[in-house]
């Protein structure tokens, strides 16, 4: 990499970083000056419905799996569901996704196999 | 002598590196595809690792070198990749409650990536203050050292490693939609949040469909928001129309 190209990448680097902090110092600074006893009151309330939504997007745009094509559309919805059955029983983080993955490569690996 | 605090730091380390975990099925096969793609571009492996770990985002990494080995002006190529990560503006001031006034909170917002966000959003707020430090750190360094340990293997080793085992980095990546649902699930309990969600990820769902998969995060939220927003306004309506039903 030339000089030139370092320099964009440290500008890069740095750019994402305050993409990242600075909103972070703003708030900050705004609910100090709002000083509320609950902080969640202070927030905009826009702000905190835009959370989850920026999480269920995530998830959306995640569904798409790899190939689009049947099987892929098959295996998406029984890994979800096999997802959801398991959090349902255990309300943690880590067994819901393994079951998930689990589910979802098993029909992956079984078809891809078969044919 | 060790202090009474330590054990309880250590193990909110701890906790955070455990819940991390389901991150590395969508990390480290996108990693190595970026770490294959970069060292094709021209790039070597070690500058493939360093921006890896200073830049540390999917998309903005991807568009870079490609933006680069197609000779496009480096100004372009910066303003490009921190345009694509955008969204990253909104998710410092949605976690800013529940974190203390350490100076080190802004830089430890390197690794505040979509995921991180995620699982942040819906754990801090579960965790006591004191521990909320301890656990980022622990999720953040799994998810930063997995997408750059991805990225070296994918530059070193990737052609062989997707030619051998080209299922892993399909199935894998499922590990993503999965912890989102888990992140999501309890707010499906209210029907007002069940319809919003739902908007929003079949929004998201369908504009990634046409290949917009950057745009369609900002996008849904805002369709989302729109639901939430309209929703709200027509049970203020309903609400008011019967009271005044009752009054006479």
């Amino acid at each position: 990499m030339d000089s030139e190209l370092w320099g964009a990448l440290l500008v890069t680097a740095l750019g994402t970083l305050m993409m990242r902090a600075l909103p972070l110092l703003w708030m900050r600074r705004h609910l100090i000056r709002k000083q509320s006893a609950n902080s969640l009151d202070a927030m905009p309330s826009w702000l905190t419905v835009l959370g989850p939504l920026m999480i269920a997007a995530m998830f959306g745009v995640s569904l798409v799996p790899p190939k689009i094509n049947a099987l892929s559309w098959w295996a998406t919805g029984i890994g979800m569901l096999a997802t959801y059955i398991v959090w349902r029983y255990t309300h943690s983080l880590g067994w819901p996704v393994f079951a998930g993955v689990a589910a979802y490569g098993s029909i992956v690996l079984l078809v891809s196999s078969s044919f | 002598m060790s202090s009474p605090a330590k054990p309880v730091i250590h193990s909110a380390w701890i906790t955070g590196a455990r819940e991390g975990i389901p991150l590395l099925g969508g990390y480290i096969p996108v990693a190595i595809s970026f770490g294959l793609i970069a060292v094709q571009s021209g790039f070597s492996a070690w500058e493939a690792v360093l921006i890896s770990t200073v830049v540390y985002a999917g998309a903005s990494q991807f568009l870079f070198v490609a933006m680069v080995a197609a000779g496009a002006p480096l100004w372009l190529v910066v303003v490009m990749t921190l345009l694509i990560n955008a969204r990253h503006l909104v998710y410092g001031p949605n976690i800013a409650p529940w974190l203390s006034g350490s100076r080190w909170w802004p830089w430890l917002m390197h690794g505040l990536t979509d995921q991180i966000f995620a699982l942040s959003h819906v754990r801090l707020p579960q965790l006591e203050a004191r521990h909320r430090m301890g656990w980022y750190i622990g999720v953040a360094v799994v998810a930063w050292f997995s997408w750059i340990g991805g990225t070296a293997i994918g530059a070193v080793a990737g052609m062989e490693l997707t030619q051998r085992w080209p299922l892993v980095g399909e199935v894998m990546p499922f590990a993503l939609p999965a912890l989102f649902l888990v992140l999501l699930a309890p707010r499906f309990a209210s029907r007002h949040w069940a319809l919003t969600l739902a908007a929003t990820i079949s929004s998201a769902l369908l504009i990634a469909l046409y290949g917009f998969k950057n745009a369609a995060i900002p996008i849904a939220a805002v369709c989302g928001a729109l639901v939430y927003y309209g929703l709200d306004i027509l049970v203020r309506n309903r609400l008011n129309s019967t009271s005044e039903a009752k009054n006479g």
